[in-house]
């Protein structure tokens, strides 16, 4: 049984030595032909941890965006600080094209706004959009409201409760009551898995949902798109924009360090095009995650970096 | 649901799932057992590989991962007293002391057949109760849930045989650790000294697998450099040898494991209960089987001792909150721990929303993941034994040709999830912290709980104060919060009479 076991194990590991030098000639051996970019494995940073949207979204995006690019494009994860740490780590990369960032645009924008770090909005390049994050105001189906204004309404009478996720849904949800000149309780959950529950169960009244409401079909009613425009899925109810004039930021995009050649730039954008349009990806993003697929090339998201950005520090001085 | 479930099984019995499966667990066992890796890091790192099968076939194979995973790690605990989870950390207790007399194969098998046993309960508790379970799940509010923890606190101090007041200072220690980091009401930052590492507080991978696993592997190095030589080649003695030479059997006749049956079916309620309810996790459910078990025991001062019901307890519970943890992943789409949210996400890349429609709308695919699971049971049974053959050969190496290896795979167990270089530091200052804690008689495991359960714990309590605008009068129209309040005092006063 012992030798059997030594045979065995010396054989595995003579198997994984082999491959991993067979991988590593294979990755060699087109670097040392080509000099164009990009002549090495690419690295799709992702700011949060396993297991959630962003992180499912980027794992068949960079499958997709390797096929397109015609090289490796690799996954990490690197959660934390609500994405600032991997966020940290691009900014700080070599401007080269090797490594890239996958994230919302709140992990780039709303961390140099309001915690001590060492990267702000400049120090991106900003390559292209992906896709919104479906984020919404969203109450149980019988609750006494169906629209936002009437939410209002009720809450001129009545203490509600919501559910937040984080300080940038607080900042924004805050804001709209002290411009109504209501009052309500923000109660911090970790992300719609506790959020959804609380409604159901009554615990809260109302909630902020970043996209997940959509699972639970018509248990939930959507009160008011929180982004720029209106839901996909709920074309007939009014955004914060048209009401209030703010967004939250709901951008999930590809970005790279600040001053990546305009070359490496136009070939990533080109091959984020081609790579959005592929079928697995298609319908992993609109069937599964009920999110639209919304490209913009790099000009067009600077030029809507900027506009979230001015929003962002409207509302932080409101409600400061 | 019999007919669906057999629908389930004629999708789900096919070669390719069994090898699948296979596999699964074979990788789960053999990763769970390598110190400092655990199921959710074989779960991580494996997913990928899932994109190339059949939803089926890949959802079997994470299942595999999960179940061997979650079982690997009671194999270092046992061999090395090198927990490499904290859910093993249980099976350390006795399952080590077994070891040093030489029935490490026995209690490999007890470990095993527990493991087994009790996910089987829980599998079969999760098909019966995920219909009904969801409108129960949704009365667990915030206030609910802080009674719940308080609660678990209170069974917790009386797991070591130590004082009950170490236990405590142990657990708000770790409780008070847990509190570095965002703050989660007001997100402003606690304790991190401007440190962007600690914005997110310390990782629960460094703090476990350094106070526990690398701190008993420096202690085993120390004591080799530092304890007592024993006499000339006694050293060199085998686990075998030492069986042989004692007369300790082997052996581990199946009647003599199910003599064990109420621990068994205790230790699996526990973890099903435990596992049921989201966010609790693994390690909880180990802890509190272990202290029920023990207090049910009539010669509980055998306990830590090497007595094999502490690995029961630990095992049955810990294995079975792998199938429960699905009750609320499936009835609510809200993932039971880490490891459900993986599964989560291996759901979508493979077209199923998760969500409170998911029995509806794919139910194919989740009937066939109950067989799957069930399968995967007979799977592990043959698949563990075989292994116990194995890890028995690695419990006759050398300590110093074991525990270097041990050092390193810490190391990488910490660094690979989020690929952090501080982390690694954080956990070597948790090996020394650990080191001082066992001189001390500080149970460090209690430490480890109350850093795992503290961020919980304090979003709960502050969630209730929030929610109920600190009115305890609230607490009278909670019967569950008032239930577990009152069991929190009688536990309390009760050890504070013994004392």
């Amino acid at each position: 049984m012992i030798r059997l076991t030594r045979r065995t194990f010396a054989a595995a590991l003579t198997g994984v030595l082999t491959g991993a030098l067979a991988g590593a000639f294979a990755m060699a051996l087109p670097g040392a032909a080509l000099a164009e970019y990009p002549d090495k494995p690419v690295t799709l940073i992702i700011p949060y941890k396993a297991g959630g949207s962003t992180e499912t979204m980027g794992r068949v995006f960079a499958e997709a965006l390797g096929d397109a690019l015609g090289s490796q494009v690799i996954v990490r994860t690197r959660p934390g600080a609500g994405g600032a740490i991997g966020a940290t780590e691009v900014a700080k990369a070599p401007a080269d094209g090797y490594t890239l960032l996958f994230a919302a645009s709140t992990a780039i924008l709303w961390a140099p706004l309001t915690q001590d770090v060492d990267y702000g909005p400049e120090d991106f390049t900003y390559i292209s959009q992906i896709t919104v994050y479906q984020q919404a105001i969203v109450a149980r189906a019988d609750a006494p409201f169906n629209t936002f204004e009437e939410l209002i309404a009720h809450a001129k009478d009545n203490r509600l409760n919501y559910a937040d996720q984080g300080a940038v849904t607080k900042a924004f949800i805050d804001y709209l009551a002290k411009v109504e000149g209501v009052e309500w309780t923000g109660i911090p959950t970790k992300g719609g898995g506790e959020a959804m529950p609380f409604l159901l169960g009554g615990k809260v009244d109302f909630s902020y949902s970043g996209g997940v409401h959509s699972r639970y079909g018509d248990q939930m009613k959507v009160l008011m798109s929180l982004i720029s425009e209106r839901l996909a899925a709920s074309p007939d109810v009014a955004s914060i924009q048209e009401l209030y004039g703010v967004a939250i930021p709901g951008q999930a995009l590809i970005a790279g360090p600040a001053g990546l050649p305009a070359d490496v730039v136009a070939k990533l954008e080109a091959a984020i095009a081609k790579a959005i349009e592929e079928p697995k990806f298609v319908e992993l993003v609109t069937e599964n995650l009920k999110f639209p697929i919304a490209y913009q090339n790099s000009a067009d998201l600077t030029a809507d970096i900027d506009r979230t950005n001015e929003g962002l520090k409207k509302v932080l001085e409101a409600i400061q | 649901m019999i007919e669906n479930l057999l629908l389930g099984f004629q999708a789900a019995f096919t070669v390719t799932n069994l090898m699948f499966i296979a596999a699964g667990i074979t990788l789960g066992i053999v990763i769970g057992a390598i110190p400092g890796l655990g199921s959710v890091t074989a779960m991580a790192v494996l997913i990928p590989i899932t994109f190339y099968m059949s939803p089926i076939s890949a959802i079997a194979f994470l299942v595999g991962v999960n179940k061997g995973g979650t079982s690997g790690g009671a194999v270092p605990a046992i061999l090395l007293n090198s927990p490499g989870t904290p859910e093993a950390a249980a099976a350390a207790l006795d399952g080590y002391p077994m070891a040093k007399r030489g029935e490490s194969r026995r209690a490999l098998k007890f470990a095993l057949f527990s493991s087994v046993t009790g996910d089987t309960i829980s599998d079969l508790l999760l098909i019966v109760l995920v219909v009904p379970f969801a409108a129960i799940a949704l009365q667990f509010g915030p206030l609910e849930y802080t009674s719940i923890l308080l609660f678990s606190f209170a069974l917790l101090s009386g797991i070591s045989s130590g004082s009950t007041v170490k236990a405590l200072i142990a657990i708000f220690l770790g409780v008070f650790l847990a509190s570095i980091g965002l703050d989660p009401v007001d997100s402003s930052q606690r304790m991190t000294f401007g440190e962007i590492n600690l914005y997110d507080g310390l990782s629960l991978a460094a703090v476990a697998i350094g106070s526990l696993a690398m701190a008993s592997v420096l202690q085993e190095l120390i004591d080799m450099r530092f304890g007592p030589q024993p006499a000339g080649p006694a050293k060199a003695e085998t686990a075998p040898e030492a069986e042989a030479r004692s007369g300790l059997k082997t052996a581990l006749p199946i009647g003599e494991f199910f003599s064990h049956w109420k621990t068994i079916i205790r230790s699996a309620l526990i973890g099903s209960g435990v596992g049921m309810l989201p966010g609790l996790g693994v390690t909880l459910a180990a802890f509190l089987s272990y202290g029920a078990t023990r207090r049910a025991s009539k010669t509980p001062q055998s306990f830590g001792t090497g007595n094999p019901e502490g690995i029961i307890a630990t095992e049955a519970a810990n294995s079975a909150v792998v199938g429960s943890n699905l009750v609320p992943t499936i009835a609510l789409g809200v993932p039971g721990n880490i490891a459900a949210a993986l599964l989560i996400g291996a759901f979508i890349i493979h077209g199923i929303v998760p969500g409170p429609f998911m029995l509806t709308m794919h139910g194919d695919v989740i009937y066939a993941l109950f067989a799957s699971m069930l399968m995967a049971n007979v799977v592990h049974l043959a698949i563990g034994r075989v292994g116990i053959q194995i890890w028995g050969w690695f419990a006759t190496l050398p300590k110093g040709l074991v525990l270097p290896p041990v050092f390193v795979m810490c190391i990488v167990g910490v660094y690979l999830p989020t690929q952090s270089l501080f982390d690694i530091w954080v956990m070597l200052a948790f090996a020394v912290l650990g080191l001082v804690m066992r001189r001390g008689g500080f149970p460090v495991v209690c430490l480890v709980i109350g850093f795992l359960l503290g961020d919980m714990f304090e979003t709960s309590l502050r969630q209730s104060l929030l929610l109920y605008q600190s009115d305890f009068t609230v607490i009278v129209e909670s019967p569950i919060a008032l239930v577990f309040l009152a069991l929190t005092g009688f536990v309390l006063i009760r050890a504070a009479r013994r004392a």
